[in-house]
């Protein structure tokens, strides 16, 4: 009689190889996981321009002026410094060397301290379009020195203050 | 009985070639299993960023050659010198571009210097960098300049993007109004009879008008805490260039009677000669016999003059191309080996007086910077009032690479 130890069977050999090709199967779903590196090159360039635009802004364009985002943020017709902003926020960031220009949306706010109570006060500036909670925008930041009396309407006088413009930027 | 031991059976070999094919399919994907990490796209973009803030945010190497000065000044044949570009004008001055960089950074003949550099490798080498030949197109526009610069090759339908807000720093200028000024006490010029009608009956005059460059202040005492944006600065690696513009010439105002009017019709006036000199002393001690001649001539090309709007500079000072009917340029380029900085032997505690001659007729009230003091002459300094401030324009910069 012939001695089977040892030896593999079909039905062996078959369910070894569904084993490998589940396995293959799982794995190359799993790497889905680490595929959203697009999302996260996007999400640079929108803060590197945005970091780029608000840094610019804040940027005299001669030493006899001021920036442009101090001249802003000091205006206290909000209605003005609002037009001011989203003309000379979007003409940065939307500029191209090409003939067509990018579209980008953005929501902007000023931050400060509250000299009376200690906290943290800001208030909206200006915005091309509302937040609706679908967007994936990114946050950028520039520190400004502005002279001015903070909260809006507070009985002081202006002084040099520190205050932080905040901008939401997204793409649809 | 026949001794089967060492035979393969059929179930065997049905067994293991069952699992020899699913070993091999599996094996053949292992590959791409790896192709959502090494997204080329990815690759493209990260390359795109990295050449976008050498670009924007660097000065480059070298940026201080002791020579030279920066990279953007080094001779063709010293080409393979240049060890990485940068277009910005200093470390502390990120996305503020410097013209002189953009001038040669956009030139795609400027480093061909074969085997030293060769267009594109060259630029691979130096702004790309990688040891994949990337293909790029890096393009910059200027706001206010009709065309935009760019270098490389057509865009493909996809590649790694990025995009940087820059400004660029253009120079500084000094117009001076011939009018303007003669009414100002400090460059009223005066005959020895001045006041009198007779006194532009008077014989042939030179008149002097000399613009004084105090270095030390220049690059000292630039606003915005001597930042390199808003600074003038003679002295490499940035030694910019000004421009110094005599207008209405042809206009003067009579002592007296502050009422601007044309000059006398009678009196020509001719430009004789271009002076430059330079001196190391405190400048409230100097005086003109302090300061030793800088030895150029206008043919040395170390500063152009054109008169009367005129494109082409003057090459000498014989009539009648000197003749001046309302307006003088007088352009001092920038440049290592050229230019103020070379003027001034790139050192900073130079005080340099570039005096402008010229002949007149007769006398006549006339420009002229002898009775201006302390230093008798046009302060090219960081007074809004006399100079016209470097200014910073818009641009917007894109790296492609693919």
């Amino acid at each position: 009689m012939v001695d089977e130890g040892g030896q593999l069977y079909t039905i062996e050999g078959f369910a070894a190889g569904m084993i490998m090709l589940f396995t293959a199967y799982l794995v190359l779903g799993a790497t889905s996981v680490y595929t959203p590196g697009d999302t996260h090159i996007s999400d640079m360039q929108l803060e590197q321009i945005g970091t780029d635009t608000l840094r610019m802004m804040n940027t005299p364009v001669n030493s006899t002026t001021e920036s442009q985002l101090q001249d802003i943020v000091e205006n206290n017709n909000v209605t003005a410094a609002a037009i001011a902003f989203n003309t000379t926020f979007l003409n940065y960031c939307n500029n191209r060397t090409g003939s067509q220009t990018d579209n980008l949306h953005y929501w902007a706010e000023v931050s400060y301290r509250n000299k009376t109570d200690g906290n943290t006060g800001s208030y909206y500036l200006t915005s091309n379009r509302n937040l609706t909670g679908s967007e994936h925008p990114v946050r950028v930041t520039e520190w400004t020195l502005v002279h001015k009396t903070l909260p809006l309407g507070a009985p002081y006088s202006p002084e040099d203050r520190a205050v932080l413009v905040e901008v939401l930027l997204w793409r649809d | 009985m026949t001794d089967d031991a060492g035979n393969l059976s059929i179930d065997f070999l049905a067994g293991f070639t069952i699992f020899m094919i699913a070993f091999i399919y599996v094996a053949t994907m292992i590959p791409g299993l790896l192709i959502g990490l090494q997204s080329k796209t990815i690759d493209y973009d990260a390359v795109a960023y990295r050449t976008g803030v050498i670009l924007a945010e660097d000065p480059g190497m070298p940026f201080n050659d002791p020579q030279y000065g920066g990279w953007e000044s080094l001779p063709n044949t010293l080409s393979s010198n240049v060890l990485r570009f940068g277009l910005a004008l200093s470390k502390d001055t990120p996305n503020i571009l410097s013209p002189k960089k953009i001038d040669r950074f956009f030139c795609e003949t400027a480093f061909v210097d074969p085997p030293n550099s060769e267009y594109p490798n060259y630029y691979r080498s130096r702004a790309v960098f990688g040891d994949y030949p990337y293909q790029f197109n890096i393009s910059l526009k200027i706001d206010g300049k009709n065309s935009t610069r760019s270098i490389g090759d057509p865009l493909p339908d996809g590649y790694g993007y990025s995009r940087r807000v820059v400004k660029i720093k253009e120079e500084s200028s000094a117009t001076i109004d011939g009018a303007q000024l003669s009414m100002s006490p400090q460059f009223w010029s005066k005959e020895p009879d001045a006041g009198n009608k007779s006194a532009v009956d008077l014989g042939p005059r030179i008149h002097p008008f000399s613009i004084y460059f105090n270095y030390t202040d220049l690059t000292g005492n630039g606003p915005y805490y001597n930042s390199h944006a808003y600074q003038i600065d003679p002295i490499s690696p940035l030694d910019e260039g000004v421009t110094i513009n005599l207008i209405n010439l042809n206009k003067t105002t009579r002592f007296g009677s502050g009422e601007t009017t044309w000059g006398d019709p009678d009196t020509t006036i001719n430009l004789t000669s271009v002076i430059i000199t330079k001196s190391w002393m405190t400048p409230y001690l100097h005086t003109r016999s302090s300061f030793a001649t800088v030895p150029v001539s206008i043919s040395d090309n170390f500063y152009y003059v054109y008169i009367d709007g005129n494109t082409t500079p003057l090459t000498s000072f014989s009539p009648p191309y000197n003749n001046i009917t309302n307006n003088v340029t007088l352009v001092i380029p920038p440049g290592a080996t050229t230019g103020l900085n070379f003027l001034g032997g790139n050192d900073p505690s130079t005080y340099m007086n570039v005096t402008l001659q010229f002949g007149l007729s007769r006398g006549d009230w006339f420009l002229n910077s002898t009775k201006s003091q302390p230093y008798r002459a046009f302060v090219y300094n960081y007074d809004p009032a006399n100079v016209t401030q470097p200014q910073l324009r818009d641009g917007v910069l894109e790296v492609a690479v693919w």
